[in-house]
């Protein structure tokens, strides 16, 4: 029984969505129960006394069944109440603030970088398919697709700061207390640039790909066989049908990006959500992990969801699929 | 993973915020004799520290803002006049706050700070009396009332402050205000360790009706206030113009900026581009970097230890001879080259090496494979395997481990590393086989806080024995604490060390430098044997200044 | 692909290549092309300095054998890591780990993948729905995410890495089954067996498996890419398993304080993985490019 419509399509991708983060709270949330020792001793170390221990554990809301204090916990998110860092005792929410922004220009920065060369140079392989331009950028950007991110932030790293070009640019970010990203532009180049490098290239592909599977379909055609000169036919009828796939492209981009900070954040010292995640996982501080856990994820499944919807909007042909 | 004051960390973001034990690395003390004097031939030379620098001084001028670049800090840092939480929160507290006594830089204890004298001649009290005309940053004048004030908070147990351990022989109901300046301080049982105590640099001296977070909260008698503080960000203190000594004494910056760094990397990288004027525990990976640029590097002569502790009643450890042979199997120079990168002096399995009785006359121990091999096969124990517990809790506590582990292979024993971020909660003084971390201190107050059964609160090798060498041990040490003839206490004390060289659950491979860096624009560092980096914070920030 | 944290959720349907060709006719011709061989060439390198580098390597990875961080030496031909041990024979050591992390976890992936991706194929109906949503929630996170929730509750253990990498890799391959068996499952010659009462299991094993081969074949080597440099990735964050064991991925991280003064600590293990990965890109991207050839040849289906 299916709903109709682009309509039902849309409320049926968002309960999927829903669902989808459900599970993937309670998959986050079963973490802390696999936790071998006791959190309300880790904290208070050899200071512990039964009196202490027992407070502690009612402030984390360590006691109580496991079914309550998942509902406990995911009732406090959605009202942005994400707990106490272990390692910190403060909420999490307080330090995450800035970072969360932090994290976010990157990302914005990147984004406007990495976007529009996408699609661009993904168009123009599709479009002059098999020539020179589209084997060269095929095998580069296969080359950069199988690197991992890592390898290619140190290698500028090393080429570009400390040992080949040495001092050319700065090796690592540094936010004073209460300063901002774009205060010194100067130290985002290669953050920016490794996580530009090692997103663009898997989304070129799908781009070319994409623009192909526009090139060759039926529309397309009947444009051609209608006598129109190329030049029309890739305005007014490929590249409209190409909106939907573009669009697509920028969700995917995005997303790739959220998740590329993790790894890229570390390798400049950059004090975004990403660092932070790296820390907790190191000091096992788990209201952290889940805390970022669960705004990965919400961005990753917002993201792709708004991707399908505007696919679908945008390209009528794939509605006779609903 | 990495501590990010380790040498050999990665760019780490590991913040831990430092567990109580943390406050250990700052302390020390010399044991003094019943007067004040100090022991003989424990001021000996000031030639501390391989390649420190200490720039010549020039004529200290006023002015500017000091930037101190520091990590280890977070959202956990405090600021309490007698206490700490994570090591930046000591740069906070020695710039406001004072204590009675003062260590040098040779780490002799002195009346160079609010005590004119300290009698403790008399066993069962020691006499206080402060100098005249010392006003806190308040304007009030300081007074016997706060020292008395001062102390029982320490001796507060819901406080939980780091003194009350060393102070525990203090009655606090037993102060007596003997006139305005002068209190007595009226003890449970003799104990001669209590001027040392009054050293210690978190014992300081707050205004009564002081609390952390109340309306005195940033009130105290030292050369700056604070003015702001945000926790695990920054603190900006002041010059306090209201300062008892005299002018030519210092303070001289306007101001004094305390910056929190993620890790060492970024806190090095803020020094080469001018943005700090110093750090504390520069990785030595950075120096020569550091060095090429300009960068002053300052070592001290260290007495901190990191010891690998193996706990007598537990097993394998039981047998004295397992102990002995895993002491054996350790090749100390090696581990100081690796770990620390010769920045440091080889040890000898026993502590406080700037105690004036510290016995040097004990052999040195070398690595002897072979003996090793034959006392594990004696105790049935040859080709064994064992776990070693470490974490990121001080710079070198994992690479110790890791080194030791791979100089045990060559005697057939298989040690497994285990590093675990959770180290200081539950297992911790339980584990048979441990890495932990001291600062420097005296002998005896370093006995009083790991080498006692409860309540001591940090003894790892769970010492001394029931039977056989070091059975003894605490009714010496109680001997040592009444003990007024200096001599006769050095006797008891080789004694007690003896008896650790030989039976003990320490192994003790080096004592550590602290290696610093800073700017040549600021002068006045001297090369220094003290507890806290940086020459005790050049004394507060009071004794540097810009060039 | 191989870029640790970038993974879809909602693929653009994977190009699917179908027809029938023999697996061997495919590998065959895929080593006409001149990247498929030099892929195979850097992967067979890397992999014979991973398995064979320890007999080569002068000392043991935690021999000490000079002042830390320095360069190169008569003891040391690359220098010093972190605490004065052997760069070079902790590198010639490093691959091991990686590596056979890595190729376990692709394994697990594949063939858990590979089944669950026939079955759902096969089934045509409800079954088909649950698995493939299942494999959904899986890609709702990044595959580095995944790893590092369950890092951050009992640490990085071997058989940990290898289970979540695995787990993750999963998902993708059943799509990639799953889209190469639906179209030989809806053929008439699979409605006709059935209706001779052929056993189920006979003719997914016996008709749709061999299809599947050739397209799993480029997912295999895709997810290897980027099972090594995830691994590899979680070892630079600091989570391998053995602290002080040799390992490229945190070799790079010891050693990354040390790079202005020493950086061969970190550019060999680096210039490793570069390599490896690249070369397996390379041969994936080799088969693809056989089989759509193939496809062309034969006027395509």
């Amino acid at each position: 029984m299916r709903l109709g419509g682009i309509a039902g399509f849309v409320v049926r991708r968002l309960l999927l969505g829903v669902l989808v983060l459900f599970l993937v709270s309670v998959v986050v949330f079963a973490a802390t129960q696999a936790l071998p020792g006791d959190p309300a001793r880790s904290i208070l170390g050899r200071t512990a006394t039964p009196a202490s221990l027992k407070a502690l554990r009612e402030q984390l809301g360590l006691s109580g069944s496991v079914l309550s204090q998942y509902v406990d916990w995911i009732t406090g998110l959605l009202h942005g109440d994400a707990g106490n860092s272990l390692a910190a005792q403060e909420p999490v929410s307080d330090l995450l603030g800035d970072k969360v922004v932090n994290s976010a220009f990157l990302v914005f920065l990147s984004g406007i970088i990495s976007i529009p060369i996408s699609i661009a140079i993904g168009s123009y392989a599709a479009l002059r398919r098999d020539r020179t331009f589209d084997v060269t950028s095929s095998l580069t950007t296969l080359v950069f697709a199988a690197l991992p991110e890592f390898v290619v932030g140190i290698s500028l790293v090393v080429i570009f700061s400390t040992t080949v070009f040495t001092g050319f640019l700065p090796a690592i970010t540094i936010i004073p207390p209460g300063g901002r990203p774009w205060d010194d532009m100067q130290a985002m180049i290669l953050p920016t640039a490794t996580l530009v490098l090692a997103v663009t290239p898997y989304v070129v592909r799908i781009m070319r790909a994409s623009m192909i599977e526009v090139l060759e379909s039926d529309y397309v055609e009947m444009a051609r066989l209608k006598g129109l000169p190329e030049r029309t036919v890739i305005v007014r009828h490929a590249l409209p049908n190409a909106l939907g796939p573009t669009f697509q492209v920028i969700a995917i981009n995005l997303a790739y990006l959220a998740g590329g900070v993790i790894v890229v954040e570390y390798v400049f010292n950059y004090a975004g959500i990403g660092g932070a995640l790296r820390d907790a996982v190191s000091t096992q501080d788990l209201p952290v992990v889940q805390a970022l856990s669960m705004l990965i994820a919400a961005v990753y499944v917002v993201l792709n969801l708004m991707a399908d919807i505007a696919t679908i909007i945008v390209t009528p042909r794939l509605r006779t699929r609903l | 993973m990495v501590d990010n004051r380790s040498p050999d960390a990665g760019i780490d973001l590991d913040r831990l915020s430092l567990s109580r034990r943390e406050l250990l690395m700052g302390a020390g003390g010399v044991l003094l004799a019943g007067g004040l004097a100090a022991c003989g031939g424990s001021g000996s030379s000031s030639s501390a520290g391989s390649g420190g620098s200490s720039t010549p001084a020039g004529t200290p001028k006023k002015g500017g803002n000091f930037r101190l670049g520091v990590t280890g800090g977070g959202a956990s840092d405090i600021i309490d006049g007698q206490s700490i939480v994570t090591k930046p929160d000591q740069t906070r507290l020695i710039g406001s706050w004072e204590t009675l006594l003062t260590y040098d830089e040779d780490y002799v204890l002195g009346t160079d700070g609010l005590a004119e004298e300290v009698d403790s001649s008399v066993p069962g009290q020691v006499d206080v009396r402060l100098r005249s005309g010392i006003e806190f940053n308040n304007g009030k004048t300081l007074t016997a009332d706060d020292v008395i004030y001062s102390i029982q908070r320490i001796l507060n147990p819901k406080e939980g402050l780091f003194g009350a351990a060393g102070l525990a022989s203090v009655d606090p109901k037993n102060l007596k205000k003997m006139d305005a300046n002068t209190v007595r301080i009226g003890l449970k049982q003799p104990d001669s360790t209590i001027p040392d105590q009054l050293g210690q640099y978190f014992n300081g001296i707050v205004p009564v009706g002081y609390e952390r977070k109340g309306d005195l909260k940033y009130v105290g008698t030292g050369p700056y206030k604070i003015q702001s503080f945000t926790a695990g960000q920054q603190s900006v203190a002041v010059r306090n113009p209201n300062y008892w000594r005299p002018a030519s004494e210092g303070p001289w910056f306007d101001q004094v900026t305390v910056t929190d760094f993620a890790d060492s990397a970024a806190q090095v990288n803020a020094l080469l581009a001018g943005q700090i004027d110093a750090i504390t525990d520069i990785p030595f990976a950075q120096i020569d970097t550091a060095k090429a640029q300009g960068i002053q590097i300052l070592e001290g002569d260290g007495g901190g230890w990191l010891p690998l502790c193996m706990a007598i009643d537990m097993d394998p450890f039981t047998d004295v001879r397992v102990r002995q042979a895993f002491r054996l199997m350790a090749d100390r120079q090696a581990l100081l080259e690796q770990v620390l990168s010769g920045h440091g002096r080889v040890a000898n399995d026993i502590f406080a090496p700037f105690d004036a009785c510290y016995s040097s006359d004990l052999a040195q121990r070398e690595q002897d494979i072979e003996q090793a091999k034959s006392l594990l096969k004696s105790a049935g124990k040859d080709g064994m395997t064992v776990d070693l517990h470490t974490t990121n809790g001080a710079a070198g506590m994992v690479d110790s481990a890791n080194v030791f582990a791979a100089q045990c292979k060559a005697a057939g024993v298989t040690v497994n590393v285990k590093n675990d971020p959770n180290y200081y909660g539950d297992q911790y003084l339980k584990l048979a086989f441990s890495v932990d971390f001291w600062g420097t201190r005296g002998f005896l107050p370093q006995v009083g806080l790991g080498m006692l059964p409860p309540p001591c609160p940090y003894n790892e090798t769970h010492w001394p024995p029931k039977s056989g060498e070091g059975s003894n041990y605490i009714t010496l040490y109680q001997q040592a604490l009444k003990e007024t003839d200096a001599t006769k206490r050095c006797d008891i004390i080789h004694e007690m060390q003896k008896a650790e060289y030989e039976a003990g659950g320490y192994i003790i491979p080096f004592f550590n430098n602290l290696v610093d860096a800073h700017s040549s624009k600021v002068q006045g560092f001297k090369v220094s044997k003290a507890t806290l980096n940086l020459d005790t914070f050049g004394h507060g920030f009071r004794t540097i200044w810009f060039a | 692909m191989a870029s640790t944290t970038t993974d879809i959720a909602v693929t653009p349907e994977p190009e699917v290549i179908t027809a029938r060709r023999p697996a061997g006719a495919l590998l065959r011709s895929a080593l006409h092309l001149w990247r498929t061989r030099i892929g195979l060439a850097l992967v067979v390198l890397l992999v014979a300095v991973a398995l064979f580098g320890p007999f080569f390597a002068p000392h043991s990875p935690t021999d000490f054998v000079g002042a830390p961080n320095t360069g190169p030496s008569d003891a040391a031909r690359f220098g010093t890591d972190h605490i004065g041990q052997d760069v070079w024979s902790r590198f010639l050591w490093g691959g091991r780990e990686v590596l056979g992390m890595a190729v376990a976890a692709t394994a697990i992936g594949l063939i858990l993948g590979g089944l669950i991706g026939l079955i759902a194929a096969y089934s045509r109906n409800v079954l088909d729905d649950i698995l493939m949503r299942s494999m959904d929630v899986i890609l709702a996170f990044p595959q580095i995410m995944l790893a590092l929730v369950a890092i951050a509750t009992v640490g990085p253990q071997t058989w940990l890495i290898i289970l979540t990498v695995g787990l993750t890799t999963m998902p993708r391959v059943a799509r990639v089954a799953r889209g190469a068996s639906q179209p030989i499952v809806e053929r008439d010659f699979v409605a006709a067996a059935e209706a001779l009462g052929v056993p189920r299991f006979r003719i997914l094993v016996g008709e749709v498996m061999p299809n599947t081969l050739s397209p799993l074949l480029v997912e295999m080597n895709l997810r290897l890419t980027y099972s090594i440099g995830l691994i590899a990735g979680l070892a630079f964050l600091g989570f391998a398993p053995n602290q002080n064991g040799a390992d490229w991925g945190f070799m790079i991280q010891e050693n990354r304080l040390a790079l202005v003064s020493q950086p061969w600590g970190v550019v060999l293990p680096v210039l490793a993985i570069a390599l490896l990965t690249i070369g397996t890109g390379l041969v994936g991207d080799g088969i693809a490019r056989a089989a759509v050839g193939i496809d062309r040849s034969r006027g395509g289906e």
